[in-house]
């Protein structure tokens, strides 16, 4: 058909649009002619791209007509998960929601309406800005397993986290349980044209995944073991003295301390836990450390290890901070916040939440660094130094698996309502069994939806949502970076799909929201406030459109050396190795070893009967999380389950290439088919994660299976575990990697279980531990400092402050002059009698009679006008 | 004189398979037909020490097509700047040019109907090529590892690494004089 459509002719229109199937966001060309779009391509001028689509991207065309989309708001008629439904009009069926939100809201507060969403497929903030404003905390996306407990542990120890890395000049980047060679694949052409230049990749993935085929150093660790290789590394460097001294010494703080406490963490330590060669430890270290300027390009598998990922997090901020790597050229780069463009914070209304709903947010009381209690402490710091603070869509979440968890059990309080979009939480989620249950359980479920999925299948509202080409977007790394890339849609949304952001508006104008807060009726018009201030930086602009076709991209000189105007973004102003923040809060404030969620040292019981190690979660081409399954055009590429499985073990147990096998966890079973590959050490078990099969489909009237789509038949999240106690107590992160498991072939009998538990480890069906008296993996260190030094009598001791302070004249003590300081004035108190110091005369005075007093005697200094002598000294020293 | 031929570059390809799906959506193919498949054996070797390597095939366009020599309508031909094709117009379905090809580079679609089948191939994007653009697959590959060019201008990309590297060809010993050319990769990494 290249033949008969002529992207030449007259009438056709170039659009730049974007891709919308991963977070890279590739730059597209789409040839548009009378609102049809008649070819896409990769747009050569996309800084990203350069040209290139992979294989989601180039399936565009047939995803935006695809028969099985949906295409108008369905309601539903019948039982719940009957898949009887009517079409009705956008109007009438956000006006129907928004009546029984509000019904909700009435009788059982706000925070009874939560909503669900997944990665960067929706237009975030205004989502936030929707629940803040209807009032409710309980707002989640798949975050916690995706950077933002990164984010944040990186941001508590160092100012920032150095999600951009300077490559060009860097000499070496160690790629950490990342593999663009699958997910990232513009990433890979650059790493690859840089090694050809000479710098050095270390990978670390227990797979000989597609980039540790290109790399100078792979290792193969054992799944779930990063913080104990990140811990032996720190060991490494400072034993060996690989460390930037003059760094160290003049931005960090807590390093004597650092050094006692990674004293134990020798490479012969992590060895036994990594299952790593000592010396391969150490090279990794060395080619590290001395290769800078070098880079740790994050990567998911630090959000996914469970209660170990904190450690881990902190460890790796550590590293970059003792190899002096921070914000230098060819370092880790820390912009903060764009100074220019309108940041996703400012446009999320977070002033709008009330401090008593935020005190209720779903899991704020035990993962506190990515909701409420952490990121008001980072968006404080982060506005005394960059002026904003970030987005708080992402990084200030409640715990989505205790969400549906609460929905299930009540604890801590009934959830009624989910609001789902973007997401197939039963796939993308962790414990599916239970997340499938509370999903046929939730009182009231609207899903903004593309297709019709497990979790569409169960709601009472599904809404057709615009995907790509039919919407603008602005990509600018989840408003954490200070450039920005546009696009423009190629045609307005087909059918009655609208984009997320009009949804939310519309429902927020329904449920009785101020218009003035909405004041943007299009996406356009809400992105070109967003660009509006760039026109001062020359980019001139009447409208979004215009930016687009005009300049598309705002990148602002790269500043390095940031923190030498106003230090770190810490309380102290220091990388903090040793951090207050994290210890606050009540966590180690040093990087503590703690196994991974299941481990064969800590569990030897589990691993009697488990003896495999599972990794998941790894992204493969040509999905993207659980997308795309429904599209033949890639489906064929792998149109079945496969775990990687090596060939020595697979020998053992007998099984063959392609046998479909059980893989089974302590909570519960699927399966996949062999891959009998060396790819992975023989007590790894490396299984695809996504899989579910829109083929199945439900005839109308049919009966709904209780796992439609099968969707629990080969889901790996069936495997992971969201039990607290497997939780990262810091960040929340649940386990997808480094579980224990066994493999065995398939019966042909045997079914899918889908009886759920809570915790999802107990071999009791039901919920036998509510959520509340579930044990975190170490409970929270008490935040109790003590003064180091004696407070005088009458004075309180803060702890928060960390001084002892005159409460009635709001004064506090300065340990070493000896004297009480107002905060604002800065003016001297006297210890003793509380008169002010008065530096013109060199005396005190009494400020509510105007007395003035000897400096030694103490004495009233009768009749003496303040004499105009020059003052000798400043200050009270 | 243009002579077009393509390398593809092992070093640089990790199999992702965006080309595959690139040609299929770009030239609309059936499901059934695929011009550039990506193959391999998977990781070989022993755990740790073990290698991949991915080979992307398609129209060799060779200098000497078996193709078009045994095509009893003249469908199956190559233009003078090397580009192997065929007239849909003229095909009969017959198949002889689906046996000849030792590369399995073309086929009939089963999905078509039974009257207007006819071969289909790779034909380099001729149209797109012709107006001085990349083939769509060439397009396409984020990671570079396929380049196309003119062989017998000697400044071009194809022609610096035809004539500066050791490159392999597919069943050179066949005698059809293949025109795609692959840069191996010796890989390995250390451990």
């Amino acid at each position: 058909m290249a033949d008969t459509i002529d992207i030449h002719a007259e009438g056709v229109e170039v659009k730049k649009s974007c891709c919308y199937f991963c977070h890279q966001n590739c730059g597209v060309l789409a040839y548009v002619k009378d609102g049809k779009v008649l070819k896409i391509e990769g747009d050569p001028t996309h800084p990203t791209n350069q040209g290139g689509l992979c294989c989601r991207g180039n399936i565009a065309l047939l995803h935006l007509d695809h028969p099985a989309r949906i295409n108008h708001p369905l309601r539903r008629v019948g039982a719940k998960g009957e898949n009887k439904w009517e079409k009705i009009p956008w109007e009438q069926a956000i006006s129907e929601i928004a009546e029984r939100l509000n019904a909700i809201k009435a009788e059982s507060g706000a925070e009874a309406v939560a909503g669900a969403a997944g990665t960067l497929r929706t237009d975030d903030w205004s989502r936030r800005r929707f629940f803040n404003m209807f009032g409710t905390p309980n707002v989640f996306h798949n975050a916690l397993l995706c950077w933002i407990p990164t984010f944040m542990v990186e941001t508590a120890v160092s100012g920032w986290s150095p999600f951009e890395t300077d490559l060009g000049d860097s000499r070496c980047v160690i790629l950490w349980g990342f593999n663009p060679g699958a997910s990232a694949m513009p990433g890979m052409r650059g790493y690859s044209d840089l090694r050809k230049a000479g710098m050095k990749i270390i990978v670390v993935d227990p797979r000989y995944s597609e980039t540790a085929a290109h790399s100078d150093l792979w290792l193969p660790l054992r799944p779930g073991s990063d913080t104990a290789l990140a811990l032996a590394m720190i060991n490494v460097i400072i034993m060996e003295s690989l460390y930037d001294e003059e760094f160290v010494n003049n931005w960090c703080v807590g390093f004597d301390e650092l050094w006692d406490h990674v004293m134990e963490y020798t490479p012969e330590w992590a060895s036994e836990h990594t299952w790593l060669e000592p010396e391969l430890i150490r090279e990794c270290a060395r080619m590290y450390a001395k290769n800078t300027p070098s880079n740790i390009q994050w990567g998911c598998t630090a959000d996914q290890l469970g209660k170990t990922s904190g450690a881990g997090m902190h460890a790796r901020a550590i590293l970059r901070a003792l190899t002096g790597n921070l914000d230098r050229p060819g370092g880790d780069l820390m912009p903060g916040p764009s100074h220019t463009y309108v940041t996703d914070e400012e446009l999320e209304a977070n002033d709008w939440l009330p401090e008593e709903q935020k005190a209720k947010q779903i899991g704020a009381n035990k993962f506190k660094m990515t909701s409420w209690p952490g990121y008001q402490m980072i968006a404080d710091t982060a506005r005394e130094t960059w002026g904003k603070a970030p987005t708080a869509e992402w990084m200030c979440e409640a715990h989505g698996p205790s969400v549906f968890k609460a929905i299930l059990t009540g604890d801590p309080y009934q959830i009624r309502a989910l609001i789902v979009s973007a997401t197939n939480p039963v796939n993308s989620y962790g414990d599916s069994k239970m997340t499938l249950e509370a999903l046929k359980k939730v009182e009231f479920l609207v899903t903004c939806e593309y297709w019709m999925t497990p979790a569409a299948i169960y709601s009472d509202y599904v809404m057709p949502i615009a995907g790509a080409l039919e919407r603008p977007i602005v990509h600018n790394n989840y408003g954490v970076t200070d450039h920005l890339i546009a696009s423009q849609r190629a045609i307005q949304p087909l059918y009655e799909r609208h984009t997320d952001y009009n949804f939310w508006r519309d429902l927020a104008l329904a449920t009785g929201q101020d218009v003035d807060q909405w004041p943007w009726e299009t996406l356009e018009d809400a992105f070109y406030y967003v660009t509006y201030p760039l026109n001062e930086q020359g980019y001139v602009h009447g409208s979004y459109d215009e930016f687009v076709e005009k300049y598309r991209f705002f990148y602002p000189p790269v500043h390095y050396y940031g923190y030498g105007r106003n230090g770190f973004c810490t309380p102290s102003r220091r990388v903090e190795l040793k951090s207050s923040i994290l210890e606050e809060l009540g966590y180690p404030a040093l990087p503590t070893w703690i196994g991974p969620a299941e481990n064969e040292i800590d569990d030897p019981d589990v691993a009697k009967e488990y003896p495999l190690v599972l990794t998941t979660g790894g992204g493969f081409m040509p999905y993207h999380h659980s997308e795309q399954f429904n599209i033949q055009s890639v489906r064929f590429l792998r149109h079945e389950p496969y775990f990687t499985i090596n060939p020595e073990k697979a020998d053992e147990l007998g099984i063959k290439d392609g046998d479909w096998c059980w893989i089974e966890t302590r909570r519960g079973r699927i399966r996949q088919r062999a891959n009998v590959e060396p790819s992975v050490d023989k007590r790894v078990i490396y299984a695809q994660r996504g899989w579910w099969y829109p083929e199945r489909q439900i005839a109308p009237g049919a009966v709904v299976p209780d796992e439609p789509f099968g969707c629990l038949e080969s889901n790996v999240n069936v495997l992971s575990s969201v039990d607290d106690e497997h939780c990262d107590p810091i960040g929340g992160s649940w386990a997808n990697r480094g579980l224990l498991c066994k493999v065995y072939k398939v019966d042909y009998w045997d079914e899918v279980e889908t009886q759920f538990s809570i915790p999802g480890s107990s071999s009791e069906p039901g919920i036998t531990v509510p959520p509340s008296k579930q044990k975190l993996a170490y409970e929270p260190i008490p935040y109790d400092p003590k003064p180091d030094f004696e407070v005088p009598e009458g004075l309180t001791w803060d702890k928060k402050t960390k001084y002892a302070w005159d409460l009635e004249l709001g004064l506090y003590y300065d340990k070493d002059s000896g004297w009480l300081i107002h905060p604002e004035t800065q003016v001297y108190y006297d210890l003793y009698t509380k008169y002010a110091y008065d530096p013109t005369d060199n005396t005190l005075v009494d400020e509510a009679t105007g007395v003035h007093y000897d400096m030694e005697t103490r004495q009233p200094i009768g009749g003496v006008a303040p004499v105009s002598a020059p003052a000798t000294t400043e200050g009270g020293e | 004189m243009t002579r077009y031929a393509m390398v593809m570059d092992q070093r640089r390809c990790i199999g992702c398979q965006s080309c595959t799906v690139a040609c299929r959506t770009w030239n609309e193919l059936p499901l059934d037909i695929l011009y550039n498949p990506v193959v391999g054996e998977g990781v070989v070797g022993e755990f740790p020490h073990v290698h991949q390597t991915f080979t992307p095939l398609i129209c060799m366009h060779c200098d000497n097509p078996p193709c078009t020599i045994c095509c009893p309508c003249k469908a199956s031909q190559q233009d003078e700047d090397g580009i192997v094709w065929v007239e849909s117009e003229k095909c009969m379905a017959c198949k002889a040019c689906v046996n000849s090809c030792p590369y399995g580079a073309r086929d009939v679609s089963a999905l078509d109907a039974p009257l207007h089948s006819y071969v289909r191939k790779c034909n380099f994007c001729k149209d797109r090529v012709r107006e001085g653009e990349l083939p769509y697959c060439v397009a396409t590959c984020h990671q570079k590892a396929r380049i196309f060019g003119d062989l017998d201008d000697p400044n071009s990309d194809v022609s610096k690494l035809v004539n500066g590297l050791n490159t392999n060809r597919i069943f050179p010993e066949l005698g059809t004089d293949p025109q795609v050319y692959y840069i191996p990769d010796l890989g390995g990494v250390k451990l």
